[in-house]
């Protein structure tokens, strides 16, 4: 046996972490020291790519200020939305005679590759109605052709005057229609992971409480939803991580264009496009720094689980 | 059972490395001999590409060497990431010149002199203007190829015929593009098709037209002066052509697009379609020498000169795009191909396939196929004053500006003061 020298689990382990460091490790390290360099990664800056991004002095190419909003945007509503409609849908697909086949319907988006469904949902939302599906239902109904892409309008301006205006930012009509298509790609993973978890709730607790003369509303409210949290924050936290990395959806829908910028497409553009590698380090690190403290409650929540189990 | 299969994984396993390996051995081999593989990085795909691998054909034939192509409309992404990752192609042949001027500050580039003849052989045969683009602090380290005009207003000529109006000429003025366009107005077509959407450069169908109406409006001075940063953007100059831009996009009943929001939604290649419907849904579509491959596709019948022709932009002079091409290295493989490639022998390949106009003065009109290609090469050899456009001149983020600027002055017209600021900025 060789299993008994010191280093034979490093043995097993050295591929592994060699991938690691080369693919995670480093990467991380780098951008974060070429976050404090200037565009080309030569001269020390200092704070000035950080500083950059709170000043927002050229919010025409890199609107840094509306990244962080849409983010934020994409970060609540995204999940929000995700998780009720996966979880209100596991329970209904759970109590009909076709809920395999209805399942399915719902969960085949997720199959679909992202950028391909993005290009899809292009030509769904295009303007021109011979096309544009959804412009043509829009039309039919009396309404008029929207540029569900490009209008930066608030919603409510498009329900009673249309045309751009000057509300608060995020919350604008092409963003919408951004994320309606992330909680179409996204709602079938939700609905099965919190059906999975449906499932495993014992009948006999939910007889006991119909027994007791309790509602359906009181059953979901006061024992399905209890012991179902811990999956719903497992979901929950996946969708917010991938609120916060979107990138794949926007660069192919509108590249970040109209104002729909979220921190992955900016830092890509700023590094790739403009060749400004500071700057774009900088706003990966910011990302990286949102994204950790997510992962550090998912994981501790994970080990506290197996603590108890 | 269990064993068989991992027995086999082994040997895919030891197969893949095989190859590989012999993959490695091969490529370094055909490093060694004489001429080898060029590593071209291009935007091209589809047709263009096939026209490109047709002009490379005769130097693989005469050579023994190959080409290899990579195209990607993505191209100053992957060419960033490449030179940055110590992998740069052999030869590059993008758009935009903003990118280059920095590489060859950088000394990235390989000088056109390090090749033999070819300095000399673009200095003879190529305008003065493009080899000054060409050229950085004092060196020459590119010439360009396939170059488009953009001063080209395409319309319908049965149509025109049909309603009695006129195709303006090279002395006509703006004023006279107005009048047309309230004419045709007035008879109850929309005059333009306009469309700025191009996914991340959405708003680039715009800047042609403000920087062909720069030029003819400001003149070559002013033009130049925005570009190299002596006159901002913010000069009355400039706003005077983004207004006259606006004067178009944005009256109301010019457009069918019916103003701002659907200009903004379309697609610029779908923009060239409505004046060639049957019956026309508008009557003019302004937009590069490109636009005729984009009708041609759409409507495959249609005949260059009868069915679909140009006229020039109003004000004589002319804007222009063309593909730069420029090396990492000076291979004997690379240089070869270099000269080819900037040979009247090789370009005329592509120009009889259409789609492609010389730069190169030994490329006579006869190559061309047809009159509106040949009427295209004409307007870029002899314009009174000729432009390189302007946001490839300027590239990088100030050139991003520009095109958010766009498709900001669209929907928002009133904020163009702080628009223009904004791009000036990005400086």
């Amino acid at each position: 046996m060789v299993g008994r020298r010191w280093w034979t689990p490093w043995l097993w382990l050295a591929p592994a972490l060699a991938l690691l460091g080369v693919f995670l490790v480093y990467p991380v390290v780098d951008t974060f020291r070429r976050s404090f360099l200037d565009e080309r990664s030569k001269g020390f800056v200092g704070l000035d790519n950080y500083r950059f991004i709170i000043d927002n002095p050229q919010p025409l190419v890199s609107d840094t200020h509306s990244a962080l909003l849409n983010n934020v945007m994409w970060l609540t509503l995204f999940t929000v939305v995700t998780v009720s409609l996966g979880l209100i849908l596991a329970v209904l697909t759970g109590r009909v005679r076709y809920e395999a086949a209805a399942k399915s319907a719902i969960f085949i988006p997720m199959a679909v590759s992202f950028v391909a469904a993005s290009v899809i949902w292009r030509f769904m939302y295009e303007f021109n109605t011979d096309i544009g599906t959804v412009n043509a239902t829009v039309t039919s109904l009396g309404g008029e052709s929207t540029a569900w892409l490009q209008n930066t309008g608030a919603p409510h301006t498009w329900l009673t005057e249309r045309g751009p205006d000057t509300l608060p930012r995020p919350v604008q009509i092409n963003n919408l229609a951004l994320i309606l298509v992330g909680v179409w790609m996204w709602t079938g993973f939700a609905m099965v992971i919190l059906s999975a978890g449906l499932k495993g709730i014992s009948t006999e607790v939910l007889e006991a409480a119909r027994v007791d003369g309790a509602n359906e509303w009181h059953i979901f409210r006061r024992i399905i939803l209890p012991i179902l949290s811990p999956t719903i924050v497992v979901v929950a936290t996946t969708l917010v991580i991938q609120g916060l990395k979107k990138f794949d959806l926007v660069w192919v829908m509108t590249g970040g264009r109209f104002k729909t910028d979220v921190v992955a497409t900016l830092f890509y553009k700023e590094a790739f496009r403009i060749g400004d590698f500071g700057v774009g380090a900088a706003l990966a690190v910011v990302l990286l720094l949102w994204v950790l403290p997510i992962m550090v409650i998912s994981i501790r929540r994970f080990q506290f689980q197996e603590e108890t189990r | 059972m269990f064993r068989s299969k991992r027995s086999r994984l082994v040997l895919i396993l030891v197969a893949i490395t095989a190859f590989a390996a012999l993959g490695l051995v091969a490529c370094e081999e055909e490093e060694e001999a004489e001429i080898g593989t060029v590593n071209v990085l291009g935007i091209w795909g589809d047709e263009e590409l096939v026209s490109f691998e047709a002009m490379a054909d005769p130097w693989e034939t005469d050579t023994g060497g190959s080409m290899a192509f990579t195209g990607t409309r993505d191209i100053t992404t992957v060419l960033t990431t490449r030179v940055e990752g110590g992998d740069p192609p052999d030869v590059a042949i993008p758009a935009e010149v903003g990118r280059f001027q920095q590489f060859a500050g950088e000394g990235k580039l390989t000088p056109l002199s390090a090749c033999e003849g070819l300095e000399d052989a673009v200095r003879d045969n190529y305008p003065q203007g493009f080899i000054d683009l060409g050229t950085v602090d004092g060196v020459l380290y590119g010439f360009f190829m396939k170059a488009d005009t953009k001063g080209t207003v395409w319309y319908n000529p049965g149509f025109f015929a049909d309603n009695g109006y006129e195709p303006l000429t090279v002395d006509s003025t703006f004023a006279d593009l107005v009048a047309l366009s309230d004419q045709i107005l007035a008879d109850g077509t929309p005059p333009w098709s306009v469309g700025v959407e191009s996914g991340e450069a959405s708003g680039w169908a715009g800047t042609d037209w403000i920087q062909q109406i720069l030029l003819n409006e400001a003149g070559g001075a002013v033009y130049d002066g925005v570009i190299d940063g002596s006159i901002p953007f913010t000069d009355s100059r400039a706003k005077d052509a983004w207004e006259k831009f606006g004067q178009i996009a944005l009256t109301e009943g010019y457009t069918v697009q019916e103003g701002a929001e659907g200009i903004n939604a379309t697609n610029f290649i779908n923009s060239t379609y409505p004046p060639f419907e049957s019956p026309p849904e508008a009557a003019m579509v302004y937009l590069g020498g490109f636009a005729s491959g984009f009708i041609t596709d759409q409507f495959p019948d249609a005949v260059a000169g009868e069915d679909f022709d140009f006229f020039p932009f109003p004000g004589g002079g002319v804007t222009g795009g063309a593909n730069i091409v420029y090396a990492f290295n000076d291979d004997e493989t690379t240089c070869s191909f270099l000269n080819y490639l900037a040979s009247a022998e090789a370009q005329r390949v592509w120009v009889g396939r259409g789609g492609f106009t010389s730069v190169n003065s030994q490329v006579s009109l006869d190559s061309y196929p047809d009159a509106v290609s040949r009427a295209q090469a004409e307007q870029l050899s002899g314009a009174e004053v000729f432009r390189f456009d302007l946001d490839d001149a300027i590239g990088g983020a100030l050139q991003l500006a520009f095109f958010d600027g766009v498709t900001q002055y669209l929907a928002n017209p009133d904020d163009l003061d702080s628009i223009l600021s904004g791009i000036e900025a990005a400086r």
